[in-house]
C-alpha cells in the first residue's frame, strides 16, 4: 500500500514474457464475453423469459444446449442475458466507484491539508467495514434489486480507488513537471486531467479489472442471499440462487451459472493479474 | 521515539474511524424502511397504534434521532449494548452465542489456507520457466475466483451422492463433540479457504522468485550452502511480511464469505445472526453486531500495522 | 506398514465424517425453513409459528382430526342449547400445564378473554366476536353464551389455545417461553438455530408422547434441508412443497405423505387504485389467468385451481367449473378491458411474498397478463417489508399464500367485509356485507350453503382477489418415522404419536 518511489511510467517493463500468453488468453476471453453480453438479443437462441412448462427441468439437449430451468426457460439464453446484467451491474458499479474514488483521491492528493484529512478519514471509515457487511447494510436501506446492488458495490469500492490514486498522485503532484506546469499557470483541473491522471492509467486499469472480477462475485453472493437482482431478470447469481432449489432434479441450472460466474471472474482477474505483472512486478506485493 | 509518535498518530486515526463507524452503523439501521415495531409485534392488522406507541417509547424510538444516538453511545461505552427486541436477552449474549461457529470456521479456513499454500507456493515457484507454469498460474486464478458458496453446494451434493449418511451440516460445539465439530466444519472451511490459499501461494511464489535474484542468496549458493534451505528459510520469512499485512483484508473477506457459506451449511454463526436480525428489524442487535464486528476488524488492522512496524526496520526507523 | 497407515487414515476419516451417524434415536430432528416470529398462540398466526406450537405445545377445547372433523380436545364433551346461544363445555380430567398446576375452568375463561381483549391485539379475536359472557359454575365446567347463534364457534375453538390464567394482560412472556397443556413442553429457543421441545411426562393422554422430544432446526436453504434429510441428519421436513417432494421421492430410506392443503395462493388487488377500481378490469384479469398452467408451472402440477373456498371443504366450495372466469379466455379479457375504457399497455406493480412458490407464480402471472397488455413489474421485498406493505395497502397487486380455515365465515368476514380487519384491498360491497352478516346468524347447514354459494359467486370473478390455486402439501420423512399423520392445515399435532425406529 506504500506509494512507489517514482511514477510508474518511469519503471522498466518486465523482461519476462511468458505471461503474455496468459494475458492474451484473458484479453481474448474478455472480448468474447463482452461481445456475447452486448449481442445477447442476437445470439441467444431463446427468449430468456420465455416459459415453456412442458420443457421444464430438461437436461442438456440439442434444442437446449444447457438444459431448461424450473419454468422451462432456456438456461443458455438466460446465462447469456445473465452475463449481460451481471457485467453491466458490476461494470457500472466499479466505474462509479472509480469516478467517486478518483475524484476524492485526487482532491486529497492535490490540495492536501484539511481536505485530505477529511476525505481520507471518511474513506477509512468506509474501508473499515467488511465488504459484504457494508453491502448488505446498503441493500437493507435501499431494498433489494439491481440498482441497490450496484450502489452497494460502488460504495464499498470507492475508498479503494481513493486510496489507490492518492498515493501515486501525491508523488506526481510533487514531481518537477507538475510543479513547472503550475508555475506557468496551468489550471488545477488541467494539471489533474493532463498530467496526473495519464500517469496512473496502468495502475487504474489493473485495479479496475481486479475489482470488476470481485464485483462479479459480490453481485453473485448478494443475489444468492436473495438481496441482488430480482426475478424475472436473470443475473448469474440469481440463476444460481434459483437453481439451487432444484439440485436433485436438475443440477445444470445451478452448475452452469456457477461455471459462468467462475469464467467471467477468472478472465477479469487473470487479465488484471497479467497486466500487473507485465507493467510492474513490484506492485504485486500490495 | 519515531515508533511511539507513529503509534500515537495511528491511535488518533483509530478513534476517528471507530467514531465514524458508530455514526454510520446507527444511521444505517434507522434508514432501513419498514417500521421495526410493527414488524416485531407480528405485523397483524390487529396491532393497535397505541401498542406500537408504547413499545416505541420503551425502546426510545420516539426520541429525536441525535438523542437516541447519544443515549445508545453512552450505553455502549459503558459496555451495555442493549437487549434484543426479539428475545429480550442482552444483545451481547446473543452475539456471544453466534460468534464461536464463525470464529472457528474462519480460523479453520485460514489455517487450511496457510498449511496448503506453503507447499503450493513452493511448487509454483519451482515450475518457473518450465512447461505447465501458465497452467498453474491460471489454476491459481481459478482458486482466487471460485465462488465459495457455489463450491460448497457442489461439495454437499457430491458428498451426499458418494457417501449418503454422512452428517456434514449444522454445528456442534467442539467441547461437546470434537470430531463431530470438525467433521461439520471441514467442508465449509475448505470452500472458504480456497481464495486465500491461492492468494497466499501466489504471494509466496513471487517472494521466492524475488529472493532468488538477491545477491546474498547468490553468494550463499556460491559458497556452497545448500541453496534450497537458505532460499526457503529466507523467502518464507520475507513472505511473512506481506502476508501479515493482508491478514486484516483477509479477515474481512473471510467474514463476508462466512456469511454466505453459513447459509449453505446451516451453520448458526454471525452470518445467520445478521441476516436474521435485518429481517426482524432488530435494531439493537444489528447495531451491536455490525459495530463489534467492524471494530474488531479495525483493531486487527491496527495490530497488523503495529506488528508490521515492529518487524520491518525500514518503517520503525 | 503402508497398509497400516492407510487403514488408520481410512478409519480416522470415517470417524471424522461419520461420527454422529450412530447417535441415539430420540429426539426427532425436524428441519423447518424459517424462524417463528414468536410463540404466543394468541398473537402469532404465521405458519412458521403455528406448525411449531399447534397441537404440540398447545391445545384448544376442541380439536381437528386429519380429515378436518371437529373432535373433543381439552373439553371432553359439550352441549348446545335449543336456541343455539349457550354452549356448555365439560373439561377433561387430569390436564396440567407445563409450568405446573391443573387446568381449570378459570384458565379456559381467561384464555378466551385474553384473545378477546383488545390490548392483546390477537388476530383471532374476530373468531370469538359472537361471545357475550363466559361463566365458570365449577372447576370443570365452562358456559359460553353468545349474542347470536354462531355456527363457526366450535371450529374456531380448535384454534384458541388454552394457557394458564396468569398470562392475562401479559403479551410478552409466552412469545418467548410458551406454556401449554400439550404433549411436548418448551425447553429452549436459540434464535435462528433451533427450538427444542421435550416430552411432557404429565400429559393427559396415557402413553403419549412416544418421542423423547422434538428439535425444530431452522434451516433456510432448501438444498441443505434436503441433503440433511437424505443423510439422516434430519428425520422430517414437514409441510413442504412439490419441488421438495419430487426431489425426495426417489431417494432411498425416505417416504412422503401428502394432502390437499387449506392454504391457497391468491392475487390481491387494491381496488382504490385505477384501473383496478373497475370491476370489468378485475374480471378481465381473471379471464387472462390460466390457472391450470399456473398449477403446472409454479406448483409442478401438485395442486388444483381453486375458487374462494378450498375444494377440501366439500360441502361448501363451489366447483370451479361453475365459475365462468376459471375458463381462461384472453380474447374476452381484452374485450373487457376495452369495454372498461382502458388503453393498453397498463403498467402495474406486483408485490410478491418472498417464497419460492409465490415467486414462481408471480413470474407466470406476469407472462400471462402480458398477453392482454397488462405489464407487471415484480417487487419482491423481504418478509418484514412485504407484511408492512400488505397491511398498509401499499400495493397495486400482490401475490401471496394465505392460510385457509375450515370455516367460511372466519375467512370471508374479516377479509372481504367493508372495514374487515384483513380487508387490505379496501373492498366494499354492501350486497356482500349483507350476505356475510346473514351467514353468521344462519345455523342451518342448508341455509349456510346457499348464502356462501352466493358469497363465492360475488367474489369469484370481479371481486378484489384473483383466486388461484390450492397446493398439495407434503411431508418428507425417514422411513424410520412411524405414526405421523399430515394435516391440511399444517398442524404437527400428530407428532405426539410418532415413534422413531432405527
Amino acid at each position: 500500500m506504500s506509494a512507489p518511489a517514482s511514477p510508474p511510467q518511469a519503471q522498466a517493463r518486465s523482461k519476462r514474457r511468458p505471461l503474455l500468453s496468459l494475458y492474451s488468453v484473458a484479453l481474448t476471453m474478455i472480448v468474447i464475453l463482452v461481445l456475447v453480453a452486448l449481442a445477447a438479443p442476437l445470439i441467444a437462441p431463446y427468449d430468456p423469459l420465455g416459459q415453456d412448462i412442458l420443457q421444464r427441468l430438461k437436461g442438456p439437449s440439442s434444442a437446449h444446449w444447457l438444459g431448461t430451468d424450473q419454468l422451462g426457460r432456456d438456461v443458455l439464453s438466460r446465462i447469456i442475458y445473465g452475463l449481460r446484467s451481471s457485467l453491466s451491474i458490476s461494470a457500472s458499479a466499479v466505474f462509479v466507484a472509480f469516478l467517486g474514488g478518483s475524484v476524492l483521491g485526487l482532491l486529497a492528493a492535490y490540495y492536501r491539508g484539511w481536505t485530505e484529512r477529511i476525505i481520507m478519514r471518511l474513506m477509512d471509515v468506509l474501508f473499515a467495514f467488511p465488504v459484504m457487511l457494508l453491502a448488505i447494510g446498503v441493500i437493507a436501506v435501499m431494498g433489494p434489486g439491481a440498482v441497490p446492488t450496484a450502489a452497494a458495490i460502488a460504495i464499498v469500492y470507492t475508498p479503494i480507488f481513493a486510496r489507490l490514486l492518492r498515493g501515486p498522485a501525491l508523488v506526481v503532484a510533487e514531481s518537477d513537471f507538475v510543479l513547472s506546469a503550475r508555475s506557468i499557470g496551468a489550471s488545477d483541473l488541467r494539471i489533474i486531467l493532463h498530467h496526473i491522471l495519464p500517469n496512473l492509467v496502468s495502475v487504474i486499469l489493473v485495479q479496475f479489472s481486479l475489482l470488476l472480477s470481485s464485483a462479479i462475485l459480490v453481485e453473485a453472493s448478494l443475489s444468492f442471499l436473495g438481496l441482488g437482482t430480482q426475478p424475472p431478470t436473470p443475473s448469474l447469481g440469481m440463476m444460481l440462487s434459483e437453481g439451487r432449489n432444484f439440485l436433485f432434479l436438475a443440477p445444470w441450472a445451478a452448475i452452469f451459472s456457477g461455471v459462468a460466474i467462475l469464467i467471467v471472474a477468472f478472465a477479469l482477474n487473470l487479465f488484471g493479474d497479467a497486466l500487473r505483472d507485465d507493467l510492474d512486478p513490484r506492485l504485486r506485493q500490495s | 521515539m519515531v515508533f511511539l509518535r507513529r503509534l500515537r498518530g495511528r491511535l488518533i486515526d483509530l478513534a476517528f474511524v471507530i467514531a465514524g463507524v458508530s455514526v454510520l452503523v446507527f444511521g444505517f439501521i434507522r434508514m432501513i424502511p419498514g417500521d421495526a415495531v410493527a414488524i416485531m409485534l407480528g405485523a397483524n392488522a390487529e396491532v393497535t397504534p397505541e401498542r406500537i406507541a408504547a413499545v416505541r417509547t420503551r425502546l426510545g424510538l420516539d426520541l429525536p434521532i441525535h438523542e437516541q444516538y447519544v443515549a445508545w453511545l453512552s450505553d455502549v461505552l459503558r459496555g451495555d449494548f442493549g437487549v434484543s427486541i426479539w428475545t429480550g436477552k442482552p444483545v451481547i449474549d446473543e452475539i456471544a452465542a453466534h460468534v464461536w461457529p464463525t470464529l472457528q470456521l474462519t480460523l479453520l479456513a485460514l489455517a487450511t489456507a496457510v498449511i496448503l499454500a506453503i507447499p503450493l507456493g513452493i511448487l509454483m515457484a519451482r515450475l518457473r520457466g518450465r512447461r505447465g507454469e501458465a497452467l498453474v498460474q491460471a489454476g491459481s486464478v481459478v482458486g482466487l475466483t471460485v465462488p465459495p458458496f457455489w463450491l460448497g453446494i457442489i461439495m454437499i451434493l457430491t458428498l451426499s451422492a458418494v457417501a449418503p449418511g454422512v452428517q456434514m451440516l449444522g454445528y456442534v460445539p467442539f467441547s461437546q463433540d470434537p470430531l463431530g465439530n470438525l467433521a461439520r466444519l471441514i467442508l465449509p472451511a475448505i470452500a472458504l479457504s480456497l481464495p486465500i490459499m491461492a492468494n497466499l501461494a501466489r504471494l509466496l511464489r513471487s517472494t521466492l522468485l524475488e529472493a532468488m535474484q538477491q545477491d546474498y542468496i547468490r553468494t550463499a549458493r556460491a559458497k556452497g550452502v545448500p541453496a534450497r534451505r537458505v532460499l526457503y528459510r529466507h523467502a518464507l520469512r520475507n513472505a511473512l511480511i506481506p502476508f501479515i499485512t493482508s491478514v486484516g483484508i483477509m479477515a474481512g473477506y473471510l467474514l463476508g464469505g462466512a456469511i454466505v457459506i453459513e447459509q449453505v451449511f446451516a451453520i448458526p454463526g454471525l452470518g445467520r445472526l445478521i441476516l436474521g436480525a435485518i429481517a426482524e428489524r432488530n435494531y439493537p442487535l444489528i447495531q451491536a453486531t455490525i459495530l463489534l464486528v467492524t471494530c474488531s476488524f479495525v483493531f486487527v488492522n491496527f495490530a497488523v500495522d503495529v506488528v508490521y512496524a515492529l518487524i520491518d526496520p525500514r518503517i520503525s526507523e | 506398514m503402508d497398509s497400516l497407515r492407510k487403514s488408520f487414515i481410512a478409519s480416522s476419516t470415517a470417524l471424522a465424517f461419520g461420527l454422529s451417524v450412530a447417535a441415539h434415536a430420540a429426539p426427532l430432528e425436524v428441519a423447518v425453513d424459517s424462524s417463528p416470529s414468536g410463540l404466543d398462540p394468541h398473537i402469532v398466526t404465521a405458519f412458521s409459528s403455528f406448525q411449531i406450537i399447534d397441537g404440540t405445545i398447545y391445545e384448544g377445547l376442541t380439536a381437528l382430526d386429519p380429515d378436518l372433523n371437529i373432535v373433543p380436545g381439552l373439553a371432553s364433551a359439550w352441549e348446545i342449547s335449543e336456541d343455539k346461544k349457550t354452549y356448555t363445555f365439560t373439561l377433561r380430567e387430569g390436564v396440567t400445564f407445563h409450568s405446573g398446576g391443573a387446568m381449570t375452568s378459570a384458565d379456559v375463561a381467561a384464555s378466551l378473554k385474553r384473545v378477546m381483549d383488545e390490548a392483546t391485539g390477537s388476530p383471532l379475536a374476530s373468531r370469538l366476536a359472537a361471545i357475550d359472557t363466559i361463566e365458570t359454575p365449577d372447576d370443570k365446567t365452562v358456559v359460553v353464551k353468545l349474542t347470536a347463534p354462531s355456527a363457526p364457534l366450535l371450529s374456531s375453538l380448535t384454534t384458541i389455545a388454552i394457557v394458564p390464567a396468569k398470562y392475562a394482560g401479559d403479551t410478552e412472556t409466552l412469545q418467548r417461553a410458551p406454556d401449554g397443556t400439550g404433549a411436548f413442553k418448551f425447553v429452549e429457543w436459540q434464535p435462528n438455530v433451533a427450538i427444542r421441545l421435550e416430552a411432557n411426562d404429565g400429559y393427559w393422554q396415557d402413553g403419549l408422547p412416544k418421542l423423547e422430544g422434538v428439535n425444530f432446526n431452522i434451516v433456510p436453504e432448501a438444498a441443505t434441508r434436503q441433503v440433511g434429510l437424505t443423510s439422516g441428519q434430519y428425520h422430517m421436513l414437514p409441510n413442504t412443497d412439490a419441488v421438495t417432494a419430487l426431489q425426495m421421492q426417489s431417494q432411498p430410506n425416505i417416504k412422503l405423505q401428502d394432502t390437499l392443503e387449506l392454504a391457497y395462493s391468491l392475487t390481491g388487488l387494491n381496488v382504490t387504485r385505477p384501473p383496478l377500481d373497475n370491476a370489468k378490469v378485475r374480471e378481465a384479469l381473471n379471464y387472462a389467468i390460466n390457472r391450470d398452467d399456473l398449477v403446472q408451472a409454479a406448483l409442478f402440477g401438485a395442486g388444483v385451481p381453486g375458487g374462494p373456498l378450498s375444494p377440501a371443504l366439500k360441502g361448501f366450495a363451489t366447483p370451479t367449473n361453475e365459475l365462468a372466469c376459471f375458463t381462461p379466455d384472453p380474447e374476452k379479457a381484452k374485450a373487457l378491458l376495452a369495454e372498461a375504457g382502458v388503453t393498453t399497455p397498463v403498467e402495474l406493480e406486483l408485490l410478491v411474498l418472498p417464497r419460492d412458490d409465490t415467486k414462481a407464480m408471480a413470474q407466470v402471472i406476469q407472462q400471462q397478463l402480458a398477453a392482454i397488455g397488462v405489464n407487471l413489474t415484480l417487487d419482491i421485498p423481504e418478509i418484514g417489508q412485504f407484511v408492512q406493505d400488505w397491511r398498509n395497502s401499499e400495493f397495486d397487486m400482490f401475490v401471496s399464500l394465505n392460510s385457509g380455515t375450515i370455516e367460511p365465515d372466519d375467512y370471508f368476514y374479516r377479509t372481504f367485509r367493508t372495514g374487515g380487519s384483513t380487508n387490505v384491498f379496501k373492498y366494499s360491497n354492501p350486497e356482500l356485507d349483507a350476505l356475510l352478516d346473514a351467514g353468521r346468524e344462519e345455523t342451518a347447514v342448508e341455509g349456510r350453503r346457499d348464502i356462501y354459494k352466493k358469497v363465492q359467486a360475488t367474489l369469484a370473478c370481479d371481486g378484489p382477489v384473483l383466486f388461484l390455486a390450492y397446493g398439495q402439501l407434503y411431508t418428507a420423512m425417514r422411513e424410520a418415522v412411524e405414526g405421523y399423520q399430515i394435516y391440511p392445515n399444517r398442524s404437527l399435532g400428530s407428532l405426539k404419536s410418532v415413534t422413531l425406529g432405527n
